[in-house]
């Protein structure tokens, strides 16, 4: 596989893979903190639970905000170009998942300012 | 002779048929809406909450599915320069993209907020522990700095509009706690305490379940709620903080020298005896509970004597074991105690 192609599938697949990282840096984060009964620690004037599960969902929209415009980006460059019928899928497919990726991010960081944190 | 031609039709008969299938299908929907074990009967705010999260749900789901049917359908049957619109750009992202992000976006934080609202517990709850062992329950009320006051077992009673702080946990395997009727359904894990609140709004007895396999006798581990008015309540409290009341008859005086002679008291405790054993349930009060066997027959003598004769063939695979070898005239004596222990 050529550096560009491995680079259209990294940015084909960001979104999921950010997605695969905000999960377990959430998970891991609220099993940890509950576990050594830190629930109550507080950073950044917020739970430290809260607090980490919303850097965790930042970076990780941040990062999949910055794929899914970069993906928009090539698909309006690829319409105004020849470009191949796999470039042109990878690109599309590129632009679905990045802008799934970020509601599913968002849904998922959601419950933690809504329900307690270490219930 | 042009009616009696009709019935033989089978337009007729199908018509028949569905009628005929349709009442049944409405009685037996309105018959599961209600009753002491239905979670569409909801008797408290926080299972009426849960049963509005279910309607909404349920209805969306069923005219969604419907929609999607009979674009089905449409895409089907109808001809292709009608149905072309299907297929469409607009059609795909607004149907099948902003349709489904929106509904579940607004979905997601409202069943959060609804379950967040049920698990908040209530300033001044009546704290009681339930545990759940094979297969029965174990139900503790708590006193003065949160020791437990007396036990019972298989019936929680519970005053009316008062909120409720149950703390449930196993002795033994992992089983689950569901009132249908007061909502949320919560697992009982051995050396953890979960816990479930919820406040009756009304009098009555519902019936909970253990909602988790447990074992061979899973399905007969059911447990009675009674919701009594306040004042009942306290009554009941009052007398259950008692100890046993002496017996007063011969027959009966004979039966509590039976159980002290048969050993009952190795595993059962009876407060104001010297029956003190904890391994099975609290029989202080057997005989004020509505049911035995954790919800499997009515209370009374002829019941607690066949329970105590043929334990292992009413309910095989419970602790206790048959005590076949008590002639008649001692099982009435036995029963008849227990029975008296109100």
């Amino acid at each position: 596989m050529t550096a560009l192609r491995t680079g259209q599938v990294l940015l084909m697949l960001a979104g999921l893979i950010a997605w695969a990282l905000q999960f377990t840096l959430v998970y891991g984060a609220t099993s940890t903190l509950c576990g050594r009964e830190w629930a109550n620690a507080t950073l950044l004037g917020l739970g430290i639970v809260q607090a980490s599960i919303l850097i965790a969902t930042l970076a990780a929209l941040a990062g999949t905000g910055a794929a899914f415009a970069w993906s928009l980006w090539e698909y309006r460059w690829t319409e105004a170009r020849q470009t191949s019928p796999a470039d042109r899928f990878m690109i599309q497919t590129g632009v679905l998942i990045n802008g799934f990726s970020l509601i599913v991010i968002l849904w998922q960081g959601i419950p933690a300012f809504i329900l307690p944190a270490c219930a | 002779m042009e009616f009696e031609a009709t019935r033989h039709c089978p337009r007729w008969r199908l018509r028949t048929w569905a009628r005929r299938s349709g009442a049944l299908s409405c009685a037996l929907a309105v018959a599961g809406c209600s009753g002491v074990q239905s979670a569409l009967d909801p008797a408290g705010d926080d299972a009426l909450r849960i049963y509005g999260l279910t309607v909404i749900m349920t209805v969306g789901a069923t005219l969604i599915f419907f929609a999607v049917t009979g674009l089905l359908i449409y895409a089907i049957f109808a001809p292709p320069e009608r149905r072309a619109w299907l297929g469409g750009r607009n059609t795909i992202v607004l149907g099948g993209l902003a349709f489904p992000i929106i509904v579940l976006s607004m979905l997601l934080p409202y069943g959060l907020i609804v379950m967040r609202d049920t698990d908040v517990p209530k300033a001044g709850a009546l704290p009681i522990e339930v545990i759940g062992e094979q297969y029965w329950w174990r139900v503790r009320y708590l006193g003065e700095g949160g020791r437990p006051a007396f036990s019972t077992a298989n019936e929680i009673v519970v005053p009316v509009g008062s909120p409720i702080a149950l703390s449930v946990t196993a002795a033994d395997v992992i089983h689950s706690f569901w009132i249908p009727n007061f909502g949320g359904k919560i697992d009982m894990i051995p050396g953890r305490l979960n816990r479930l609140n919820f406040t009756a709004e009304r009098p009555g007895i519902y019936r909970g379940v253990c909602a988790e396999f447990c074992g061979d006798q899973h399905a007969r581990m059911a447990f009675d709620v009674v919701a009594l008015e306040p004042a009942a309540f306290e009554a009941w409290r009052e007398n259950q903080a008692k100890p046993a009341p002496e017996p007063d008859l011969s027959l009966l005086v004979r039966g509590r020298e039976l159980f002290r002679a048969g050993g009952c008291g190795s595993c059962h405790v009876v407060r104001g005896t010297e029956a003190d054993g904890r391994f099975g349930p609290d029989l202080t009060h057997v005989g004020s509970r509505r049911t035995i066997g954790a919800g499997q027959f009515p209370n009374n003598i002829g019941t607690l004597a066949g329970w105590i004769a043929n334990t292992q063939h009413i309910k095989p695979g419970v602790r206790m074991p048959s005590y076949g070898s008590f002639t008649g005239e001692d099982l009435r004596a036995l029963a008849g105690y227990l029975e008296s222990l109100k």
